[in-house]
């Protein structure tokens, strides 16, 4: 056990610099403003850094390292050539305040990227701002709520999240200054309808749910919801986190949706570096394009003089929209993010429908494999679906209730086993409707080996007694940590020698 | 795109195991009114390598700013980001993995981000730290919000805060789109003519929930006045104070006068401008506003043998557990760019910080130096200090100063106009450590060209 706080042999530091353009002594700083103590930072030279981050990456899972299937995350494999070209000076040493014409490549990517995922989800207006999904959850709702306080209709306190919704749903909507309404979902796993029409009425804002939903089940009463929503004159919001089941198939615009958000990181791929970065688009219907935050990205004919620096017959600029709610990040969104992904989508262009099919596939095949090897091993009465249905999308819940029930296994201990058998494990307690819930998402890019042989070892997990399972993981950096002791016993940053 | 899918050419076998023929039965469950016809109007295909031969000539059209002589920065600086760097943040084992919730397999991850906390605690002089926000400008925002959850109680102007009149507004709309679901009221802060605050308005913001200022302030100026606001506002009043991270290698950490929340875009370490993100939100705080801070937390802790181990702590505050409650929409964050800036501070150490700080500033105080003897070029703040850049009116627009410099080859600096619209002719010129003397004599030499073009015009 090693910490970056133990490395402070030599005075020096791990990188020499050029000299300073004038000496330190030329420095003057207003009185009171000149620190008395350097922070007490570790000195290592360049090789001990090395190693230690080294060492720590070795002690970190990622889908480089094995099978990451956590539902919910789309943990496909990230191409390498998107980090290669996301070093691309271009795009790494450029300014978001640079004037248009040294921006013409950056501009012409952005456009593409609008235009792709306004064709995808079936929307009017894409803005690239939004970082992360969550910003995209609330950028769009601020849309909605300036939307309808132009129209006067400042009655509209409400936002609907079914129960089964991420737990972003609902933060996003109350960080707007909404009230949320939660209904409940059917048996299983889907929307109610008599629940919607319950709530809905005049006071109703938005309402926000995923489809195919976090069951991954596809809610096929979906134009139905659309339309007691729309009845009431509220507004549909569909978040775009389970988008890589439906690309090429069907759209949030033909399902009735007003806007949506897309985690590019999870279906384009902008690898999630440990929590981050991501990035979180949102498309919007017309009557909505006016609110979205600026700038935004359109284009017309180049003239002559633009020529020289266009990177073809058009002039990609800058607007603004009439009525934008201002900005939600302060420069243009995440745009090294965006460029991984514009790599990503180019591998398919318009076959981005068989990654889906593809994605669709693999997670209802794992889903037979486990029921067959969990019979074959005579353990299928400990798991069951978490939701009744014919077919999954991209992911699908088991429930370990009959385990736990039977023999005290929770799911926890079952994510705990897989851990050891050299799995990322599924998410777990995640929606929180289905009890001892587990949700896998095996993407598109698993070998059916893969699957097969984690269904194999996924049904072995469920043979190991309890006792065993409890005491899981032994093979992993450190074995079951205790989440209770560490918000009991904060301890958020080294404890130097006098604290 | 067989390239990402194994199991092209599978199909049959695996719908077979499954009892079915065709893809299309997966997707019975979609009703054929929302069925998408014909295909996705987009181009075919393309290969690795013709993706990446079409990124080259696309970003290659970009000016990248190490191809130019330049001195824009206005909250985003050029640094040089050491190489071992790069490489350590692209191992996959870091690159490819998800927020860490099973922490015995991500004890790389959170151990990296409990010594990020650490580094960045250690940096701004509090005793906490969460392991980033988006941006510089969404942590002073969610400051703003949580200075209001922890202090409007007891706050004489309650659901106020005030920030500083010279807010850049793209970063003050942040914080409007942030503070406006809570109906929080952001009052103004004055600043005097030589650029520093103007303590009367600072004794208006007694009895509010927050204040709001950046040290250096948006226009480079270091404000020695800001380390008496915590006396005058008391400790009913947090004061929230965003930093230019390499800057504190030589000013006083906030927390050392008093601040309760440092925010900041911490770019300058450890990561290129990028075109304005992926960067990351730093925000940290004193032990008062633990509890009702946003974003993730590690904390030490023990494994089953007793064995130490770090895992996400303070959950409670977050949207997967509090749902509209949360104190935060944050879900994703920006973990691997505060890995670098991680890895980044671990190369530098205290002194590698200051020398880094010193080259900035004596890179500044250069500019300063010589464009004071440029005729024609006024500074206005000039008897104040500056860290990386400073305001120069010029005898004409900015706008054609920038566009004239351009066509020389430099990228000139920031036109003020586009912050504060009556300020037409004044410019904001910036120098890090990626500044050489000979770039400064450049833009001397094509300044007092530009200004010579007037007076012949005149
Ligand atoms: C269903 C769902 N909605 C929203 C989000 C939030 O997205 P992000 O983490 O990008 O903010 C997630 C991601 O975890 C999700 O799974």
């Amino acid at each position: 056990m090693s910490h970056l706080f133990e490395h402070n042999g030599a005075k020096g530091q791990g990188y020499s610099q050029p000299a300073p353009v004038l000496p330190a002594s030329e420095i003057t700083l207003p009185s009171g403003l000149s620190r008395k103590a350097l922070p007490r930072w570790p000195r290592l030279s360049e090789p001990e850094m090395v190693r230690h981050y080294t060492w720590l990456s070795k002690r970190n899972f990622g889908i480089d390292t094995g099978f990451y299937p956590l539902g919910s995350c789309t943990m496909k494999h990230n191409p390498r050539v998107n980090e290669v070209i996301a070093q691309i000076p271009g795009i790494a040493d450029i300014h978001p305040h640079q004037p248009e014409h040294h921006l013409q490549g950056l501009l012409s990517i952005f456009h593409e990227m609008q235009y792709m995922l306004e064709v995808c989800a079936g929307m009017d207006q894409v803005t690239l701002q939004p970082v992360a999904g969550a910003q995209g959850e609330f950028t769009a709702v601020r849309c909605i709520q300036e939307y309808f306080r132009l129209r006067g209709e400042d009655q509209r306190t409400k936002v609907i999240v079914p129960d089964s919704a991420h737990g972003t749903n609902p933060a996003s909507a109350a960080m707007c200054g909404f009230e949320i309404v939660e209904i409940p979902s059917r048996t299983d796993g889907r929307i109610d309808l008599d629940a919607l029409r319950a709530v809905a009425d005049d006071t109703i804002a938005v309402m926000m749910i995923t489809n195919p939903n976090t069951l991954g089940l596809f809610e096929e009463d979906i134009l139905e919801a659309s339309s007691i929503v729309h009845g009431v004159g509220g507004q549909m919001y569909y978040d775009g986190a389970n988008f890589n089941a439906i690309l090429g198939i069907t759209s949030p615009g033909l399902m009735g949706f007003d806007a949506v958000h897309f985690n590019l990181h999870k279906t384009f791929s902008q690898p999630h570096g440990g929590g981050g970065p991501g990035s979180g688009p949102i498309g919007v219907k017309q009557h909505l394009a006016q609110f979205l935050p600026g700038p935004l990205v359109g284009k017309r004919t180049a003239n002559e003089d633009e020529l020289h620096a266009a990177v073809d017959e058009n002039w990609y600029h800058w607007y603004q929209p009439t009525h934008s709610i201002g900005k939600v990040q302060q420069w243009h969104g995440n745009a090294g993010a965006i460029i991984r992904c514009w790599a990503y989508y180019r591998r398919y262009g318009r076959g981005l429908r068989t990654m889906s099919e593809h994605a669709v596939l693999n997670a209802n095949y794992l889903r037979h494999a486990i029921h067959k090897a969990t019979k074959e091993a005579g353990v299928d009465s400990l798991v069951v679906d978490g939701a009744e249905a014919k077919v999954a999308k991209h992911e699908f819940t088991l429930s370990l209730a009959p385990a736990k029930e039977a023999h005290g296994i929770s799911a926890m201990d079952v994510a705990k086993g897989l851990l050891d058998m050299g799995y990322m494990a599924p998410t777990v307690y995640f929606p929180l409707v289905v009890p001892e819930c587990m949700m896998v998402e095996p993407t598109e890019t698993e070998s059916k080996d893969t699957l097969d042989t984690f269904a194999t070892d996924f049904a072995e997990v469920l043979q190991v007694d309890a006792e065993t399972l409890h005491a899981a993981p032994v093979t992993t950096p450190v074995r079951r940590v205790d989440e209770v002791y560490a918000a009991r016993n904060l301890c958020l940053r080294h404890p130097y020698d006098d604290e | 795109m067989v390239d990402q899918l194994p199991n092209l050419g599978r199909e049959a076998e695996m719908l077979a195991a499954m009892g079915m023929t065709s893809i299309e039965e997966l997707f019975a469950d979609i009703p054929s009114e929302v069925r998408m016809k014909g295909d996705l109007p987009l181009p075919p295909p393309q290969s690795e390598e013709e993706i990446l031969s079409d990124a080259r000539r696309l970003l290659g059209a970009n000016v990248a700013l190490g191809e130019r002589v330049s001195f824009l920065g206005a909250g985003l600086y050029r640094n040089y980001v050491p190489a071992s760097v790069f490489q350590l943040v692209t191992r996959g084992e870091f690159l490819t993995s998800y927020t860490p919730y099973q922490p015995e397999v991500s004890q790389g991850m959170l151990q990296a981000m409990w010594e990020f906390q650490t580094l960045i605690s250690e940096l701004v002089g509090l005793p906490i730290a969460n392991l980033s926000l988006y941006d510089g400008s969404t942590a002073a925002a969610e400051a703003l919000t949580c200075s209001v959850r922890v202090h409007t109680r007891k706050a004489t102007q309650k659901d106020t805060v005030y920030v500083s009149e010279l807010t850049p507004p793209d970063r003050l709309s942040v914080m409007q789109n942030y503070c406006q679901g809570a109906e929080i009221k952001i009052k103004f802060l004055r600043h005097n003519d030589d650029g520093t605050l103007d303590m009367d308005s600072v004794s208006e913001a007694i009895g509010s929930c927050g204040v709001y200022v950046e040290q250096p302030n948006p226009l480079g100026l270091l404000d020695g006045g800001v380390t008496q606001l915590k006396e005058i506002l008391g400790e009913h009043t947090a004061l929230i104070v965003a930093v230019q991270p390499v800057s504190l290698g030589l000013v006083e950490a906030p927390g050392h006068y008093g601040a309760d929340i440092v925010v900041g875009e911490g770019q300058p370490l450890g990561s290129p401008i990028t075109g304005g993100g992926p960067i990351y939100g730093i925000f940290a705080c004193s032990k008062p506003y633990l509890r009702l801070m946003p974003g993730r937390i590690v904390g030490r802790s023990i494994d089953v043998d007793g064995n130490t181990a770090y895992c996400l702590t303070l959950s409670t505050r977050e949207q997967h557990i509090r749902r509209h409650r949360a104190t935060s929409n944050i879900c994703t964050n920006e973990t691997l760019i505060a890995l670098m800036g991680a890895m980044h501070m671990a190369l530098l150490g205290p002194e590698g910080l200051y020398d880094l700080a010193v080259r900035n500033m004596t890179a500044c105080i250069m500019g300063k130096q010589k464009l004071q003897a440029v005729d024609g070029v006024h500074i206005p703040h000039s008897s104040g200090d500056h860290f990386n850049e400073f305001a120069i009116e010029l005898p004409g627009t900015a706008k054609d100063c920038l566009e004239y410099l351009d066509s020389v080859g430099i990228v000139g600096g920031f036109d003020l106009s586009l912050w504060y619209p009556e300020r037409t002719n004044w410019m904001l010129v910036t120098f890090t450590d990626q500044t050489q003397a000979k770039h400064i004599d450049l833009l001397i030499e094509h300044l007092s060209g530009w200004v010579s073009t007037l007076e012949v015009a005149a």
